[in-house]
């Protein structure tokens, strides 16, 4: 369990004079769902389309699955990836997607498939664009895990579904890795529903890697301090995220665990998923990594340390 | 006691039969569904009953999916749990409250708790199947694991390899009849601080916050959320 599903180091992209990505160093442990987070233009689809190697790095590294080199065929072996805008042929049946999709792979569960489409009362002769957008997006996810993948990568998978589509989709996803063992690494914009799906964050800004590590301790390093505006500078030695101030109060998300003292006057609470996120995000240039932290108060610990990004 | 429980209604009841019928009017009350005139009313009435009919009446507009108007007589812990006719399932289903702030996992050994202290799990019963928490409620694999994991340390849980986890102890129960008593004298506390002028939020933030002082001052070290302190987070 200790193999890493996608490890970059040094990795970068360049379209013309843009960095989609800038020296990214990530090491992502199998077992996890992985949430790729981060604004538009970050560089999650790229990092993506490098780890099937549909891209190839402009510099730098991108292995799969314990150092398969992204792209070689004993990468994709593994690796089954559902793209953004879900990837059927419109004017094909399911039953075509079907037949197509088992020729094109020398491994393909037809029964796996099969069944699940059964159970999910899709129409095997009804045109996949005439499908649903949530029976669509189950149809894909289902060829996607008819390969028996190792890895599953997947680009804004629920971005279009409504609510019980999406919960339908991610309970597909997720007994896979309970039945599997499969891994998963998906990108989305959903913040609120990452809390019980991801337990391992990976926030992109700009291209570059912002915050990296288990959900788990992400949110057992990090807590929301409240108290007097007027002391709020008092923690300009602790390494402080975000701060929000109204006249009198403020709220400091801080790197802290909840074992460090709280002065008197202030108060203490544990940080969600969400606002973790979305402080991180107003912040561009704080940054949580793996390894050692960058000449800041208090160690930070995350995993095998690696290479500091920035 | 194998008995029909619809053609034996003129039967006369025993003493334990009342006692039994009493503690699930309290469980009712602990729980909400009956005020307290109504419950002291049903109550007196449960111990002056004479017949099986007399009793079944007293449950009426609480019903309860899959649980017997009047108890039979409470289960041996342990007797037809193992291999029993309950079938594969688990006697409880989880559910998640997005909105509560409260992590996954937490709600889910929270649940486990509160079911045990409501006696909807026994000592033998099975959790529910990790594969079957992630299909229902499309959540993490791993998150069902760490509350399973997380009851295991408390010991009120246990895995059996290849069966799934099951219940290993009682949670220090307080007898129904009791914890119907201490419902009552929170109600007295909260009619205090209602007139003393707090709203519903302030007296769950003052509540809450000594709450926190109460086990924080007991020296917070080992036991951070043990027993029925458990619905705390351990966090100063």
């Amino acid at each position: 369990m200790s193999m890493n599903v996608i490890e970059t180091s040094g990795l970068s992209k360049r379209y013309g004079s843009t960095w989609a990505l800038h020296e990214c160093a990530l090491a992502i442990p199998a077992g996890h769902v992985a949430a790729l987070v981060g604004p538009n233009g970050a560089g999650k689809t790229t990092l993506l389309n490098l780890a099937v190697g549909m891209l190839a790095p402009t510099t730098g590294t991108i292995e799969v699955l314990g150092g398969r080199p992204a792209g070689s065929p004993a990468a994709l072996d593994g690796i089954a990836f559902v793209a953004q805008d879900t990837p059927l042929y419109k004017n094909l049946s399911a039953a075509d997607m079907l037949h197509l999709t088992r020729n094109l792979n020398h491994r393909f569960d037809q029964a796996y498939a099969q069944a699940r489409l059964a159970e999910l009362g899709i129409p095997l002769k009804r045109k996949t664009g005439k499908l649903s957008g949530g029976q669509q997006a189950q149809l894909a996810l289902t060829l996607a895990l008819a390969r028996r993948p190792r890895l599953l990568l997947l680009d804004e998978p629920v971005a279009m579904l409504d609510p019980v589509a999406r919960h339908d989709f991610m309970a597909t996803v997720l007994t896979a890795m309970a039945d599997e063992g499969v891994s998963v690494v998906l990108s989305s914009h959903v913040l609120a529903e990452l809390e019980r799906v991801a337990d391992y964050l990976i926030l992109l800004s700009r291209g570059r890697v912002q915050v990296a590590g288990e959900v788990d301790d992400l949110l057992a390093s990090h807590l929301v301090l409240t108290g007097p505006a007027a002391e709020a500078g008092r923690y300009a030695e602790r390494p402080v995220v975000h701060v929000r101030r109204g006249e009198a109060q403020a709220h400091l998300l801080v790197r802290a665990s909840a074992d460090d003292p709280v002065p008197p006057g202030w108060e203490a609470h544990p940080v969600g998923l969400e606002e973790l996120v979305l402080a991180y995000l107003r912040e561009p240039h704080a940054a949580a990594l793996p390894g050692p932290a960058r000449g800041r108060a208090l160690p930070f610990e995350i995993g095998e340390p690696t290479e500091v990004t920035r | 006691m194998d008995r029909s429980m619809h053609s034996d209604q003129h039967l006369r009841v025993s003493d334990a039969e009342r006692e039994a019928v009493a503690g699930r009017l309290a469980e009712h009350f602990a729980v909400g569904r009956l005020d307290q005139a109504e419950f002291d009313d049903r109550v007196g009435r449960a111990m002056s009953a004479k017949t099986r009919g007399d009793l079944s009446e007293l449950f009426a507009g609480l019903s309860e999916a899959g649980a017997p108007a009047v108890p039979a007589l409470p289960r041996e812990s342990g007797g037809s749990a193992e291999g029993g006719p309950r079938g594969p399932g688990s006697p409880i289903e989880f559910r998640l409250d997005a909105a509560s702030g409260v992590p996954t996992y937490l709600q889910l050994v929270q649940q486990v708790e509160h079911a045990l202290r409501l006696g909807y799990l026994k000592s033998g019963d099975q959790l529910p199947k990790v594969r079957d928490v992630v299909a229902s409620l499309a959540i993490n694999p791993n998150t069902v694991l760490k509350a399973y994991r997380e009851l295991e340390i408390k010991g009120l849980a246990a895995g059996r390899p290849g069966q799934g986890t099951f219940v290993q102890a009682s949670l220090g129960q307080v007898a129904l009849p009791e914890l119907a008593g201490l419902h009552k004298s929170l109600l007295g506390w909260l009619t205090t601080a209602e007139a003393a002028g707090l709203d519903e939020d302030g007296i769950v933030a003052l509540f809450t916050s000594a709450l926190r002082d109460f086990y924080k001052g007991r020296g917070g070290t080992g036991d951070r959320r043990g027993g029925a302190g458990g619905e705390t987070e351990g966090v100063a």
